[in-house]
Order: structure tokens, then sequence, then C-alpha cells
């Protein structure tokens, strides 16, 4: 059961060694981007420009994950899409148009998250965190959260496996059913994440969690010559997309 | 009556999980597989209720292709017990997690009563029917996935691991449950790592390496070749190494054999 | 001279009706390899919670008596100083590394007790090296075998220089060869760095012959205490069901005076008399 696909895989390519802080300026401008257009064709242009990331960032199989569960998303994100704008414009064209663009909106958005997470490593989106003032302790859990997430996903595969050895069918029955064919599932799931954040914190604690007001932070990111390249390469695209509406009136 | 013929299994594609199994176990057999961690043990058992579909070669249970029937079909025959079972205890009480598995398979009421309530005393949990499972200790706990399973009266039960975090006794408690099943007819198969259990109460083992069987026959042959068990990340059990430090040969995992020839060396027959 | 003194500890878990330590008393000399064994549910891990100050600090609950390790009594000093003392290590290395590197795994406690960063750097250096880990240094922890987890979980403790580890089942999840791995291992610190070791373990067969002294502990009390081959060769022991090594059942089929715990030395002894 793999849906988007955001876990850091570590590899050795320019992207992976560019600073957390220079990416999340990446992904800021691009999500304005993303959000500000609603022509199909530019946005998807947005979606084109995404790419030259992930191929650099060698994480091109992972990408391909989430943008075919992207894809799968979007049928409905049409479906639903078109209704609404059908029944309250009751234009066809308008409709499809504007579906179409909402589609292409979220698989561009899936685009940039994908890119950025995979080629990020949760530690060093932490330090860039706790670097701009962020609490530790946020920065922290956010960590941590990133961590356990293939944990539990091997959790969950395993509970769906045990349930489905005790004749469990998740397959069959009406909506209701198959929500409520969920319940062995979640509730095995939900109270063993209890009891592992439990165990985690013991062993925080035991390695001196919270000992000193001044923590040490052994490994600081520092912006380098790539890292204010990238940004600027960032800010170029930012303004030329942008202009193409500010300036040419497109989209 | 299970057969794997050719079977290789792999979740990335390449790396194969296990390679080239062919397994024959009859029925009313007790076995064990063996095998370090990582060596495709759990992959392997996977496979004989159909929660894994072989990618090459076939399983076949009881006569079904494992390829061809739902899982719910082959669970009804083949009771698969996890190795935690906080993966999968969830109802509010005992005996309503006993019922989950009989409600599944659609017994009727009556009969999911007079199950349950045998199946409980049977593993002497009938006294806890009403607590919440997750009152329940460790050992407790076991049982009850135990229960849960063998309440719909399985052929074949598997476990996995189901001596982690036991205590000796509840080992020896665990090993006479399973020779009482075992006379009744059903064929046991244990996944473990615990060398001295086998050694002590399970007749035929399989050695797994890197997805592959590398031994396969009675347990008083393949848990006394050192070298074999030594070069798949176990260890032999201690009376086989007592054989081997005095030079019994053949070595043996029986206790009363090993004793034998000990008092045979120090009388100086030997 | 005693590192580790239990005086007189009940503890009763908040919410609980009875207790799960029940008057226990014990002392653990500095350098001493103790072992810890008893059935499910006879407290060890509980001892081991104590021994670390995570109980009482962090759990609450009816605490009696007093736990002092090196000279510090756990009731009035937080985790983090104790930590600093004891380390302790669990028996799902899983859910005791949280970092992506092996390296970042071993800083985090040192960060966390504020060190300057040339010493933290020093650290992990010695760390390294005395554990012989420097091939897993920028490998993920979950990646790695189980084994290997419990090696990194160590030396993660071992950069706080601790004078005393406590591991309760660090081999529960392991296959045999890598649990003999970790055993191994817990040998070499006490015998090369005089480390105090106190070990919760279940497999007789393997460490009874490490340690230099032995608990049983049952039902929350201490049931017996003594030299292991006092402890193994006990009726008693054999009453409260704990696993009996092969070795100990053979020796005592053969009516021999000695009391051997490994195959060798049982071998030794047969191979001299005869």
């Amino acid at each position: 059961m793999r849906v988007f696909s955001f876990q850091y895989t570590r590899k050795s390519s320019i992207i992976h060694k560019i600073d957390p802080r220079a990416k999340l300026v990446y992904l800021i401008l691009f999500t304005i981007l993303v959000v500000y257009y609603s022509n199909p064709i530019i946005l998807f242009l947005i979606f084109l420009s995404s790419i030259p990331m992930v191929v650099l960032g060698k994480v091109i199989d992972r990408w391909k994950i989430s943008i075919r569960s992207a894809l799968f998303f979007i049928i409905f994100i049409f479906i639903f899409n078109f209704i609404g704008i059908f029944w309250s414009t009751g234009s066809l064209e308008y409709s499809i148009i504007l579906s179409i663009a909402m589609s292409i909106r979220f698989i561009a958005l899936i685009s940039i998250f994908s890119a950025f997470f995979l080629t990020t490593s949760p530690e060093d989106l932490m330090q860039s965190m706790v670097q701009l003032k962020i609490p530790y302790e946020y920065a922290l859990t956010f960590n941590m959260s990133m961590r356990f997430v293939p944990t539990l996903t091997r959790e969950l595969q395993i509970i769906m496996d045990a349930q489905k050895s005790r004749g469990l069918e998740l397959e069959r029955g009406n909506i209701l059913q198959k929500v409520r064919k969920y319940i062995p599932i979640l509730v095995p799931l939900i109270i063993n994440s209890f009891r592992r954040a439990e165990m985690i914190a013991d062993a925080m604690e035991s390695r001196a969690f919270g000992a000193s007001k001044e923590r040490t932070s052994f490994y600081t990111l520092t912006m380098g010559r790539k890292d204010y390249i990238f940004i600027i390469v960032s800010f170029i695209s930012f303004f030329a997309i942008l202009s193409l509406k500010l300036f040419f009136g497109i989209g | 009556m299970i057969e794997f013929k050719g079977v290789y299994f792999s979740y990335v594609p390449g790396e194969y999980v296990i390679k080239n199994i062919n397994l024959f176990i009859n029925r009313g057999e007790i076995l064990a597989i063996l095998g370090g961690n990582g060596a495709g043990k759990t992959t392997l058992v996977k496979h004989i209720n159909g929660l894994l579909k072989p990618q090459l070669g076939y399983v076949k249970v009881l006569g079904m292709n494992t390829k061809e029937v739902s899982v719910a079909k082959l669970a009804k025959q083949v009771g698969l017990v996890f190795q935690n079972p906080d993966h999968q205890l969830f109802a509010e009480t005992v005996e309503k997690e006993v019922m989950f598995a009989l409600i599944n398979f659609g017994f009727p009421p009556e009969e999911i009563k007079s199950r349950t309530e045998k199946i409980l005393r049977g593993l002497d949990l009938i006294e806890y029917k009403d607590r919440s499972p997750f009152t329940l200790s460790g050992g407790e706990k076991k049982r009850l996935a135990l229960a849960a399973v063998l309440c719909y009266d399985p052929s074949i039960i598997i476990l996995d691991e189901p001596t982690t975090g036991q205590d000796y006794n509840q080992k020896r408690n665990l090993a006479k449950l399973l020779k009482r099943f075992n006379e009744e007819g059903k064929t046991i198969i244990i996944v473990t790592h615990d060398i001295e259990f086998v050694a002590d109460f399970i007749p035929r083992c399989i050695i797994m390496s890197n997805g592959e069987i590398v031994a396969d026959g009675p347990s008083d042959d393949i848990l006394t070749r050192g070298e074999l068990l030594m070069a798949n990340k176990l260890l032999m059990p201690q009376l086989v190494e007592i054989c081997y430090e005095l030079s019994i040969n053949p070595p043996s995992i029986k206790f009363d054999v090993v004793l034998s020839k000990v008092r045979a060396i120090m009388k100086g027959e030997i | 001279m005693a590192i580790v003194e239990i005086r007189n500890l009940t503890y009763r878990y908040p919410g609980s009706t009875k207790p799960s330590l029940y008057n226990i008393n014990l002392s653990v000399d500095e350098g001493e390899f103790f072992l810890i064994t008893g059935p499910s549910g006879c407290g060890k891990t509980t001892l081991c919670k104590c021994l670390n100050g995570l109980i009482p600090n962090s759990y609450g609950g009816d605490f009696d008596g007093e736990v002092i390790v090196d000279g510090l009594s756990t009731k009035n000093h937080p985790v983090y100083i104790i930590a600093q003392r004891v380390g302790l290590v669990f028996q799902d290395p899983e859910n005791e590394l949280f970092c992506t590197s092996v390296e970042k795994e071993i800083a985090f406690g040192l960060e966390n007790l504020g060190l300057p960063r040339e010493e933290i750097r020093k650290r992990i250096e010695e760390t390294i090296a005395m554990m012989g880990i420097s091939h897993l240094r920028d490998r993920a922890p979950y990646e790695l075998s189980g084994g290997e987890q419990q090696k990194v979980a160590i030396a993660a403790l071992l950069a706080m220089k601790p004078k005393i580890l406590v591991l309760d089942e660090p081999t529960a999840n392991l296959d045999p060869f890598s649990s003999k791995s970790v055993l191994d291992l817990l040998s070499r610190l006490k015998g090369e760095f005089g480390m105090t070791i106190i070990l919760v373990e279940h497999r007789l067969e393997i460490v009874a012959k490490m340690a230099d002294r032995c608990a049983i502990l049952n039902n929350g009390s201490i049931a017996l205490i003594g030299k292991p081959e006092e402890v193994l060769y006990s009726d008693e022991a054999e009453a409260i069901g704990i696993g009996i090594p092969k070795v100990v059942r053979l020796t005592k089929a053969l009516g021999i005076k000695n009391r051997p715990l490994s195959s060798k030395s049982l071998a030794n002894f047969i191979m001299v008399r005869k």
C-alpha cells in the first residue's frame, strides 16, 4: 500500500546537498505560483519546472509513485470540480477548463512537495527550523513524525495481515460496513502508537533529553554559494512565470 | 497437503526474499522453520494462507492452488498466529476477541457461543472472558491470540515466533498445547530462532538462509550439525555443544542419550 | 565498593492495585557483571526503570525506599543527571534510535548535555573506535540489523560516559547469532573498560557463565541471589521455573560435585577426572 511517497531517501545528489532553507524558498515561491494561476497551460508549465529538480535529485522512482497516486485522485478532483462548477455556472466549456486546471494544480503541488521532501532529510529540516528560531521541541516533534512513518506503515501492514488471517475481508460490503471493518485495524494501530511513543519518550529521557537549556547543535547548516545560486534561480523563475500574467496578460 | 514447488517471491523487483522453495508437509506433521532474522521465514509462511502469492512456481494447500482462492477461504483452513499479539487484539472483551474470526467466517450464533467457551476453557482464559484484552499480561495475550485463531478449528496452525518474551514455564506449556493439538490431527508449523525449544519439542526442522531452504530433515539430525547451524546465524543447542566438547559421535539433542554417553565416558567405557 | 544500592524498594505504578516491586534490597559492586532473570511479569523491566530514575521521576506512583547509583539517590535527581551515570538499553532497538545516521545518534545525548562541540567530536570518535562500528557511521540506524542496532544503542549511551550499563532483555528480538555478538560485547566492556553491567536476560545457557552474580526475581521480589552456580544449581531455581541450562541439568543428573556453567568447563572437568 504505497500512497504519496514523501519519505526522504538518502542519496548523494546536488539537490540533496542544497540547504533546506534554500529549498524552502523554492517550495514557498512555487506554491504561491500554483495557487495564483488557474490557466491549465501555465500550471502545466510549473509542473514541468519541478521535473529538473527530481531528475537532478535522483528520486524519479519515488516521485513516480507520488504522481501515479496523484493521478488516481485526479479522477475524483476532476469529477467533483466539474459537477460543482457546472452546477453554479452552467457553462460546459468553462467547467471543463477549470476542472482540468484544478487537476493539474493538484499534480503540480504534489510534484513540488515530493521534490522537496524526497531530497531533504528530516533531520536537516529540523536543524534549519531550529536555525530559523523555531523552538527545538517543535522541530523535533516534526522530525520524529517523519522518522516513524516507515515504521508505522510496516506496522499497519502487519496488522492488516493479522486481521485478514482471521477472516476480515476489507473489500466486501457497502461503505458503512467497510468503515466499520477498519476498526480491528485502527484500534491496534493507535494503541501501539501510544505504546511506542511512550517507549521513545523513555529512551529519549535516558539519553539526557532536556538536560541543558543550551542544547548544543553539533551539526549546523551554513548557506554556501550553491545555496544562494539556487535561491536566485528560484526567484528568477518565479518572476519569469509571474510576469506572464503581470506584463503579458497570459493566464 | 502443503506443497511448494519452485516458489520465488520479491517485494522489490529482482530482489527475491524467497528463492526456489520446494517443500512438502504432510497432514498431522509438526515442524519448525529456523533461520536468522531476514532469512525469509515469515515471507514463506505468508504463502501458506495466501497473504502472499508466489511470483514464480506454485503453492498448493489442501489441494487448492493459493493463487486461485481468496485469503478468507484459505484462512479458514490455515490459522496464522502473529508474533506480537498487540498487532491483532482490538476487541472490548476477551470473549469478543475470540468471536471476531467466528463471525467473519459465518458460523451460526449458537456455535459461536459454544466454540468461544470451549477454546477459552481449553486455554485457561475463561476467567478473563469479560475483561479487556489490553489488561492481560504478556503471556495471557499470547494465549488469547492463539485462542482467537484456534477457535475456528483450522487444520493447519502456523505460529510466528511463539516463544519470544516467554519464560521457560510458558514455553513448556505452549509445547504441551501444541502437542495436544497435533494429536488431534492438526498440522503445526512454527517459525522461530529458538533452537533450544525446537531441540526439546519439535521433531522436524527446516533451516532457511538468504531466502533459501538450506536444510530439511529430522531435528535430531539437523540440529547436531554444528557447522551448518553456525553458517546460518544459528547456535548449537547446548547438549550438542557438550557432545562436541567431549567428542561424542554422533552428537545428540536428547538429554537421556547425552547423559548415558557422558556416563560411559566417565566410567572409561569410551 | 557498591556502585548501586537498592534499599527496601517497594514500587506501585499509578492506578495499579498491587506493587510491581516489593521490598527489594540489592547492591552491585563497581565493575561487576550482574545478571537478573525471572519469569515473565516478575518486575524486571520495572526494576531497570528504577535504576536510571525513570521511575519515579517520569512515572509517578508509590515509590518507597531508595535507589542510590554512584552516590546519587534517584528520587532526588532528574533523569538526565542519573542518565549520565546509568545507561539504559531497551528491549526493542527500533524505539530507542531516532536519528538518520549512526553518528547523529551518538551525538544526540551529547548535544542534550550541552557539551562543547569539540568535546562532542572527540567523544564520537572515541565511542566509534571503542565499539568498532566505524563502518556503520553514516548508515541510518533503521536500515541496520537488530544486532547492529543494539550496538548503536549501546554506543549512544557509552558516549555519555556512564559507569553503569543496564540492559533490559537486549536480545529478545534478535537471532541467536546476533544475540551472542551483543552479549560478547558486554563481556568485553566489563573486561576492558571496567563497566558495571546489569543485564536482564532469559537465555541463561549463554549468559550464566559471563556473570559474576545473579538474582532471580519472582512476583516483584528477589527470590534468590548469589553466584550464578549457587543460584542455578539450587532446587528453588528449578521450582520457580526459569530455563535451567542443559549443562546444569546434565551435571546434576551425573551427580558431579563441581558446578560448571558452560559446556567447555563441564567437558574440561570430565576429561581431567578421567
